[in-house]
């Protein structure tokens, strides 16, 4: 079970400012989103934690010590054509979130809430950068990777993290789920990621077209992308 | 002479009958004559050097096979499984690969624990007989660091690091090949390379790139090709006579040892073989390495200092000696100080940063690894390890995935004795710094005769000309009037005696004068010309930036000021901003100021209007209240966005809160009271902090009773604050019904507020049958509707 820390060393603005819901603003102080960034990045302890399993598609179901069973929706089509899967959980620590309350109670509601975007966009950095490490040891071994899929998405019940946070090794970069299945720290995910096989002379295709916000339901979300 | 590796052993023991998920360096022990016979169809084909069969025969490889025990017989059984294949000509190469994890700081394996395993399989196939060492398919530079010391700790043999890396040309941690080269041949390495993951077409580019980098013999050994899977095995799709074609490109790019690593076999060897092996050098075009200088790297990105390259600023703040704040935050092994110094210096245009850790009565060791870690996660700029301290140095080097530079090493004997073998060993830069035991040499000869003797002593360390920045050393003009002519003179003959990069702190040279920022960049200006390469500064410093990039127009490292032009041209008309709307008097220059967040400006005119005699209802109510509902309408419309708004909320609390100060009984009375809570189970809170923001800046008297609230709590609290209004969060599925309970709990309470409801997950249907009175999809609405709800209540 592989333990990653990533590094933090640039954010993506655009990102930042699409999780605060700026995308269309032109003009918004730099100074705040720069600090934010700062922020983040000093405060952001990234760790990602993950285990490759084999995968039954016919079954869909996730070979580990205790199968897990997927339920017949977009996450099983998603796999279908996958013979593994890696199941990762990431996350950047709980000194983020403290600060983003720390900010609101002293009236500073900007801040906490561009640093809360910051958090956000610095997670999913932490998670693109040990899916590449997943990636790349799946290329070697003839296997394209789909892109990660989190509980939540799609119609999958919430109500699975658990399972995945204890198939991902959570518990070693002390990532735990409430008794609501929400993630502690809560700038924190779980996924799934299909490996299957690459064809040859054939590019590399996720199989669902799209961005992970097509998947999501929540059409009023200030993040979402158009 | 062109020498011929091998090829892959996996596919061949898989071939020869080893079970899946068998150990394979077990067979090194149990079925050696397989191995042989491996090793000598390998040789049969060709094969210059066969590499053992040991990749993963280190402990914590064998430790997934319960064989921990086993790593000196494995790897010693290996040794003779190839020797008894070896011809009189034929090399053995003792294969090492990587332990499986990663180091610190990327992984949780510590560089000493990293550095035993290694130490402890090197010195078994030291001791078994092998020709070289075969550091091989590493992708983390920390890890190769620690493998290449143990390997030069464990044995005399040649060295070969071999680095993977991704169709992105940098290894999966970051690393470009010119980093990784640099890095290595500073620290030692015989031959670099690159073997793996990829096939031989898209290491050509890589090995270009080592080529030009280094004169150190390079080696390669790609895939068969990118691979497939097919029937749920590994395929590598490359034939025999192709890889033959691709090995002549690899020698044409500077190669010199050429095998094939996963997916080749004895043919592909054979044709290898054939296509390289009588290749004659002089035959081949000459690879013409980079010019010498001096390069430092961080793990990711290469600076280069000297005569040929553009100045580089070393940032200087990251010094505790007279800065209370920043030495506190070392000394409490926080640094969050450190670390904005960092990022900030960074953003100001450093690219070298300059760590010092002096604070007196602290473990420098100890902080000075940490601070190294730390930063080489945050930037990617290299660092320079600022001590005279012998244990904090070498605490930084070893933490340093790069090659740092040591700041400094005198002609004092101390720096001589135990500084130079450090540099050596973990393959730093110095900075040399002209002060002898006699002193500080106060002409530009005098140091030229210092900084000889410390040369002349590093070289005997083992140190080469790339490994040397020259300090000019100043002092300071107000003690010493020829403190300026010294050191400029001190450049020029460095550059006429030596031709190494140059640095100086240039700080010094106005310590007690007024107006220092003038001298500093003046003096920056003038040891430019006289040759400085490397300045070490305050990289915040406005007049020292517009210098330097003046400078680097004059001294044609900006071609055609391109960059001086993006900074310094004057924003043209059309592109200046619609001139802003002029407010009539000092209400609409609230308004304006709370419309346009601008908290620090809000309360001088609040101020000023309350001198001016307006009443604190007529600000409230004709500039504040306006300006809000302006904002309000402006988010409905899509015109303005939620931090826009919390920014103007931030304002208008600045206002009232000035105005209460003023005059406090003139303080706005409350619309009425909220009762704000996420429901149980619900532990995310933004969102109802945003709302609960945006409630008390628009007058109503919030009460926040936190996430995770029981519906019991919420009831009491509701009846215990008469709440006009109850506001309830939920932002999961799973949490969603707990919305249900607590209206019907407020409801059965008999509990007479509104309740308004929100959150990612829930909707106006949701809402409806939850049976609450509102819902408010974001923080604006659920303002506009709680206004609504009070003015009705009201009339």
């Amino acid at each position: 079970m592989p333990i990653y820390n990533p590094t933090i060393q640039t954010l993506d603005m655009s990102e930042l400012k699409r999780y605060s819901g700026l995308t269309k603003c032109t003009e918004f102080p730099q100074h705040l989103l720069d600090q934010a960034c700062t922020e983040a990045q000093i405060i952001s302890q990234p760790k990602a934690s993950w285990q490759i399993y084999d995968y039954d598609a016919d079954s869909s179901t996730i070979m580990s010590p205790e199968p897990l069973s997927l339920p017949p929706t977009v996450i099983s089509k998603h796999l279908a054509n996958s013979l593994k899967v890696a199941v990762i959980a990431v996350t950047i620590g709980p000194d983020l979130e403290e600060l983003v309350s720390e900010y609101f109670s002293k009236n500073e509601y900007t801040l906490g809430l561009l640093l809360d975007a910051a958090g956000t966009t610095a997670v999913e950095l932490a998670a693109d950068q040990a899916c590449e490490l997943i990636k790349q040891d799946a290329n070697k071994q003839g296997y394209t990777t789909l892109f990660r899929f989190s509980p939540g998405y799609g119609q999958w019940d919430i109500r699975v993290q658990p399972q995945i946070l204890t198939l991902a090794h959570g518990d070693e970069i002390n990532i735990t789920a409430t008794s609501a299945c929400m993630l502690l720290p809560r700038k924190s995910i779980t996924a799934v990621i299909g490996l299957t096989p690459t064809v040859p002379n054939l590019p590399h295709k996720e199989t669902i077209e799209g961005s992970k916000c097509d998947q999501c339901q929540q059409i009023n979300c200030l993040s979402r992308k158009d | 002479m062109i020498y011929i590796f091998d090829g892959a052993m996996g596919t061949m023991l898989q071939n020869a009958g080893l079970p899946p998920g068998y150990c394979p360096e077990l067979w090194n022990q149990e079925q050696p004559s397989v191995i042989t016979a491996i090793h000598k169809s390998y040789i049969d084909s060709g094969s210059d050097i066969i590499e053992t069969n040991t990749f993963g025969a280190n402990r914590i490889k064998l430790t997934h096979y319960g064989l921990e025990e086993k790593v000196a017989l494995l790897n010693t059984a290996a040794v003779q499984a190839a020797r008894a294949a070896c011809g009189p000509d034929t090399k053995i190469a003792g294969s090492v690969g990587p332990t499986g994890k990663l180091t610190v700081p990327l992984g949780d394996l510590s560089f000493d624990d990293a550095y035993n395993v290694f130490f402890e399989q090197i010195s078994a196939l030291d001791q078994a007989g092998v020709d070289m060492i075969l550091i091989e398919t590493i992708i983390d530079i920390q890890e190769m660091r620690a493998a290449l010391l143990a390997a030069k700790a464990a044995s005399k043999k040649p060295v070969i690091c071999q680095m993977s890396f991704g169709a992105d040309e940098r290894t999966v941690t970051g690393t470009d090949p010119v980093t990784a080269t640099i890095i290595l041949e500073a620290m030692g390495a015989d031959i670099i390379g690159v073997n793996c993951s990829l096939g031989p077409a898209q290491l050509l580019p890589i090995v270009e790139k080592i080529a030009q980098t280094t004169n150190c013999p390079i080696s390669v050994q790609a895939n068969a090709g990118m691979p497939s899977l097919i029937n749920k095995q590994t395929v590598f799709p490359m034939q025999p006579e192709e890889m033959g074609l691709w090995a002549k490109k690899l020698v044409a790019a500077g190669a010199r040892y050429v095998g094939g690593c996963c997916g080749t076999t004895p043919q592909h060897i054979k044709s290898i073989h054939q296509a390289v092996k009588h290749l004659a050098l002089s035959d081949l075009p000459t690879v013409q390495s980079a010019k010498k200088s001096t390069a430092l790297t961080s793990r990711s990105k290469t600076i280069y200092l000297g005569a040929d390259h553009p100045t580089v600023m070393i940032g200087e703040r990251i010094n505790p000696t007279g800065r209370k704040q920043l030495a506190a935050d070392i000394a409490s092994g926080q640094f969050i100080s450190v670390k904005k110094e960092a990022l900030s210096q960074v953003r100001a245009g450093a690219q070298l940063l300059d760590v010092n850790m002096g604070v007196p009565g602290i473990d420098q060791a100890k902080a000075m690894q940490y601070a190294i870690q730390e930063l080489s996660m945050l930037v990617d700029v290299p660092l320079v390890i600022d001590t005279t301290d012998v244990n904090a140095l070498e605490a930084g080097l070893k933490a340093y995935p790069g090659r740092a530079l040591i700041n400094s090493v005198s002609a004092e004997p101390e720096r001589l004795e135990f500084f130079l073998p450090l540099a050596k060993k973990y393959g730093a830069a110095i900075l040399c710094l002209p002060i002898s035991p006699a002193g500080v040499p106060k002409t530009a000869q005098d140091r030229l005769v210092v900084i000889q003797e410390i040369i002349h002593k590093a070289f005997e360390a083992g140190l080469k000309p790339g490994d040397f920045v020259l300090d000019a050393l100043i002092l300071t003009a107000a003690a010493d009037a020829r403190a300026g002519l010294e050191a400029l003179a001190t450049l020029k003959l460095y550059r006429q005696h030596f031709g190494y990069p140059t640095t100086m702190g240039l700080s010094n040279i106005s310590f007690g004068l007024p107006r220092r920022d003038i001298i500093n960049a003046t003096f920056c200006a003038m040891a430019l010309d006289a040759g400085l390469d490397a300045p070490i500064l305050n990289p915040y410093d406005p007049l020292m930036q517009q210098t330097l990039a003046a400078s680097a127009l004059l001294l044609g490292d900006d071609p055609s000021g391109r960059s001086y032009s993006v900074n310094y041209a004057p924003i043209s008309q059309s592109e200046e901003r619609a001139a802003p709307l002029t407010p009539k008097n000092i209400i609409e220059q609230i308004h304006l100021a709370i419309v346009s967040g601008e908290k620090e400006a809000v309360v001088p005119l609040v101020e000023q209007a309350l001198r001016e005699g307006h009443n604190s209802i007529a600000i409230s109510e004709q500039a504040l209240t306006t300006a809000m509902n302006k904002v309000g309408i402006a988010f409905g419309n899509g015109q303005c966005f939620l931090p826009q708004v919390l920014l103007a909320a931030e304002s208008m609390r600045a206002a009232f809160l000035t105005i209460k100060k003023e005059l406090p009984a003139h303080a706005a009375t409350s619309l009425g009271t909220i009762i704000l809570a996420t429901v149980k189970g619900d532990i995310h809170d933004l969102g109802k902090n945003i709302v609960a923001a945006l409630l008390e800046n628009n007058g109503f008297t919030v009460i926040d009773l936190g996430k995770d609230i029981s519906p019991e709590t919420i009831v009491e609290k509701a009846l215990e604050h008469k709440a006009d209004i109850v506001g309830l969060c939920a932002l999961m599925t799973t949490t969603m019904p707990q919305i249900d309970h607590t209206i019907a709990a407020l409801k059965a309470a008999g509990c007479s507020a509104q309740t308004i409801v929100g959150g990612a997950v829930l909707t106006q249907e949701y809402a409806n049958q939850a049976n609450a009175d509102s819902y408010a999809a974001n923080g604006v609405d659920a303002v506009t509707i709680a206004k609504g709800f009070m003015a009705d209540k009201t009339h």
